[in-house]
Parts: structure tokens; sequence; C-alpha cells
């Protein structure tokens, strides 16, 4: 058996790095191994002074094999570890992180509800489509984790692919879509933190091959929680469009929609009322389901535009439903009419570059 | 007030300074120990005006990251680790349109609690 001792004793007669200090004493061994008559031993040098160190390397493999019991001797140069650098301090250079933006996409517009059960994805998605219809390159982008409702509403059945470690979206009716309901199971109650989505989105926004796009409107989850409010403050929005029945319980909720936008200085495009009035397809009266035009004065007495309403139609729930948007599946409709006339106006809005840029953050 | 926009903040001196130009062409150099010292977080703010601290020993404080939240303000990161500050636009710019008058009156109120720009220290 040969021991550790026996080994360094023999080493001795070796000098170091420095040419002068015995190897043991050196502190440039950095590992030794003794297995069956096999001595293993690692010398870590600095990584350019290793060819001059080769033959320092030779005598203490020869020295080695002098040794009683020693079948074979393998001696190694390890590169020697610089310091490490220190993580904290004043060493450390600043960095600078970013709001969430896409190289090539315009702008990003949120379409957002106080509340669920608004109409916020149908709205959404025949808005996008109207935008589209408008000549706008569009994406939508539902990021709705309580309801993910883009697949249906586009009838997008497929599963996303991956190329060149981009994630490709779907396309439909000529815009590109990716939703959240790709990534989660329809089955699982979906119990996420603002932390957890923003993971989500981050994913999505940054490895989905958008492409050039003059518009991506997100599907925002409804109401006005924690996920809400980090994706409001992360992801750099141009605008908000908030989506609204006009009964006063689901205006109370808007209100606080409007009033997170405002905290975190994300401009409020408008008010969509939506359900505002129906119409009977058998005889043709009007009912004011939930009442009428409250949304109309909500937004005058917020002082943000009215963009349009929209009534609560048969046509609209079915082709939503169906996963033709009436916006393309009856585009002669009065439906598809009003869709575009808000489309219109959010670009309008949008154009007039009321929301202003982010400034440079720079970092000497 | 109106509302104050940036268009750069560049981060200087190796953190130690943060250079603010708005866009009604105002600049502000606000050295890190300012900012560290008026941080708006609620841990030197307090929730109201008798609960601010006065946070002494920061005169060689540098920021080490700025993180943008949303477009209306930035996260400052100071290498003491403190980290919850967000600075609005709007209270960048007052900082620097009252540096004259908050920096005298920090001053003041180190000296009034017995503290000190070089001794690690808050009241």
């Amino acid at each position: 058996m040969v021991t550790e001792q026996e080994v360094l004793n023999v080493l001795r007669s070796v000098p170091g790095p420095d040419g002068k200090t015995p190897l043991p004493e050196s502190g440039a061994i950095a590992g030794l191994t003794i297995r069956d008559g096999k001595v293993y031993l690692s010398i870590a040098v600095a990584p350019e002074r290793a060819a001059a160190l080769e033959d320092m390397r030779g005598r203490a493999e020869r020295a080695l094999r002098t040794l009683p019991g020693v079948a074979t001797a393998l001696v190694s140069l390890t590169s020697q570890k610089a310091p490490p650098e220190t993580r904290v301090g004043p060493g450390r250079r600043p960095s600078v992180a970013g709001t969430i933006g896409i190289p090539g996409v315009a702008r990003i517009i949120a379409v957002a509800s106080g509340k669920g059960g608004v109409g916020k994805s149908t709205t959404a998605v025949n808005l996008a489509l109207a935008l589209q219809a408008l000549g706008w390159r569009i994406g939508v982008l539902d990021c709705d984790i309580y309801g993910p409702s883009l697949p249906r509403l586009l009838d997008l059945r497929s599963q996303p692919q991956v190329e060149d470690r981009r994630i490709q979206p779907l396309h439909a009716y000529g815009v590109k879509a990716m939703s959240i309901g790709f990534m989660i199971d329809e089955n699982e109650p979906v119990v996420w933190r603002g932390p957890m989505v923003m993971a989500a989105v981050q994913q999505m926004l940054r490895d989905v091959n958008w492409g050039e796009l003059d518009c991506l409107v997100v599907d925002m989850p409804p109401g006005t929680g924690d996920a809400q409010l980090t994706l409001a403050q992360n992801v750099a929005l141009a605008g908000a469009v908030i989506v609204s029945t006009p009964q006063d319980l689901a205006l109370v909720d808007a209100r606080r929609g409007i009033a997170m936008f405002n905290k975190v200085d994300v401009p409020v495009l408008g008010i969509v009322e939506n359900m505002s009035y129906f119409l009977c397809p058998h005889c043709g009266g009007r009912s004011d389901i939930f009442a009428h035009g409250g949304a109309r004065h909500e937004a005058e007495r917020l002082g943000v535009p009215f963009l349009g309403e929209v009534p609560l139609a048969l046509g609209i729930r079915e082709t939503s439903d169906a996963g033709r948007p009436i916006v393309v599946a009856e585009p002669q409709s009065g439906h598809a009419a009003a869709y575009r006339d808000i489309a219109a106006q959010i670009r309008a809005a949008l154009e007039q570059g009321r929301t202003r840029e982010a400034p440079r953050i720079l970092v000497e | 007030m109106e509302k104050q926009w940036p268009k750069e903040l560049r981060l200087s001196e190796a953190g130690k300074v943060l250079k603010v130009a708005f866009e009604n062409g105002r600049a502000f150099d606000l050295s890190a120990e300012y900012l560290r010292v008026m941080s708006p977080s609620a841990e030197v703010k307090g929730h109201t005006e008798q609960e601010r601290k006065t946070v002494g020993g920061k005169r060689n404080v540098a920021i080490t990251e700025i993180v943008p939240v949303g477009t209306y303000a930035v996260r400052l990161t100071f290498d003491d680790l403190h980290s919850t500050g967000i600075y609005t636009w709007d209270y960048l710019y007052e900082l620097g349109d009252r540096h004259a008058v908050t920096w005298q009156a920090y001053l003041a109120s180190l000296a009034a609690k017995g503290l000190s720009r070089d001794r690690p220290g808050e009241k």
C-alpha cells in the first residue's frame, strides 16, 4: 500500500512552479488520488505557464514511479482558477434590466376588464381582427391565466412548434396568435401568483417569434389583482382598452381597472361598452338588459374616451364559440362594423403618439 | 405639477452618479448617496412623515442596478443591498429640482439626530 505521506515525501525532491520550493510545500498540489498502486496527481498552474512547467510535471511523474508499490503515476497540470469575482460590492458592474418590449413589435396594448364575464376576450379578438382589417400587422397574446379562451375563439387546436429555439406563433385569419392555454392543461385550475404569471408571459413575449407587428394585443386576466398589476408594470404597454358591461356592478370594477393603469402610467385608450343592449332576433325589440349608457357616462366622468358599444347579440356569441369571430365571419354585419369603428379609434389614438417612449437607460 | 418625462438616465462614475436629462431641457446629476438617503421606499420614508428615517453613513454608496418599472419609474439597487425604492420620473425631477433645499434638510437632520455621512446608522 502506497500512502499519501510516502507520495508527498518523494515529491519533496521536485521543485514546485517557482523553481525552488519543494512541490508539496508550494501549495500547487490541487489533487492527489491513490488507488490500487496507481497515483493520480494534479498540479495547479497559471495557464500561460503550462508549457514552461512541462518539465516539472515530467519530473514529478518520474519521481512517483520510483516509489515501491506504484504501478503507474499520472501527473497533470490543471489551470489555476482565477479568483472568483465578487458578486456584490463596489467592484460589481452596474447592470440594467429591461421592461419587456419586443424588437420588431411597434406597440403593445392591453385589453382589460375590472371583472370577469364581460366579454373581454371576445372583444380582444374581434378588435385584433378589426385592426388587422384596417391594414395593421397584428398579433394576439392571450395572458388570461384564469380562462384562456383564444384557442377556442380562433379555433386553434394545434400546438405551437419550436424552430431555432423560438416558439412559432399560430396563425388564424391573418393574425399571429399565442395563448397561455397552450402552456397549461385546460382541466387544471391555475393557482399562480404574479411572478409565475410573469415568467410565463415573459416567455410568450420574448421566446415567441412574433416577427414584425404594428400592434400586439394582449388579453389580460380579468380583475385588478397581483397578476394584473405585475403585467401592467412589466410589459411596456402603449395603452389599455377597458371592457365593461353597462351594469353598475361592472362599472365599479372597470373604475378600479382604470385606476390601476393610471397608477402605473399606462394611458387608458378608452372604454368599450359590451353587451350594451339586446336586440331580439325574433321581434327586433331592444332590451337594455344591463341598463344602458353606463359606460359612456363613466368614461365622461373619468375623462377617458368612450370607444363605442357592442350589443349582446346571438351572432357574436355563436361565431365566437365556433372559432370564427364575427369580424371575419360576417364582415358586412353591423356588429363587425362596430368593432371596426372602435379599432379605428384605437389606431388613431396610438398613431397620434399619445404614448411616450421610455427613456434610454445607459450605464457607463 | 406637470408630469416630467426623462429622455435619458445615465449611470456614471462606477455607479456613484445618476445623470438624468429631462425633455424640458433640464438635467440633474444625482449622487447615489442622495438617491439612497432620499429613497421613496417605505423602509426609509415610512408611512407618515413622523416615521421617516434619516439614514447616515452612505457617503460611498453606489448604484449597482437600474430596472425600469413600466414606463413610469425605475427601481434602483444600491451596493448596500437596498433595492425597494421605486423612483418615478416626477420624483427624480423633484429630487433634482429641489436638491439644494432637500440636501440641506438632510444634513440638518443628520446633525440633529447625531448621525453622520460616514458612520452607518439610522434614526
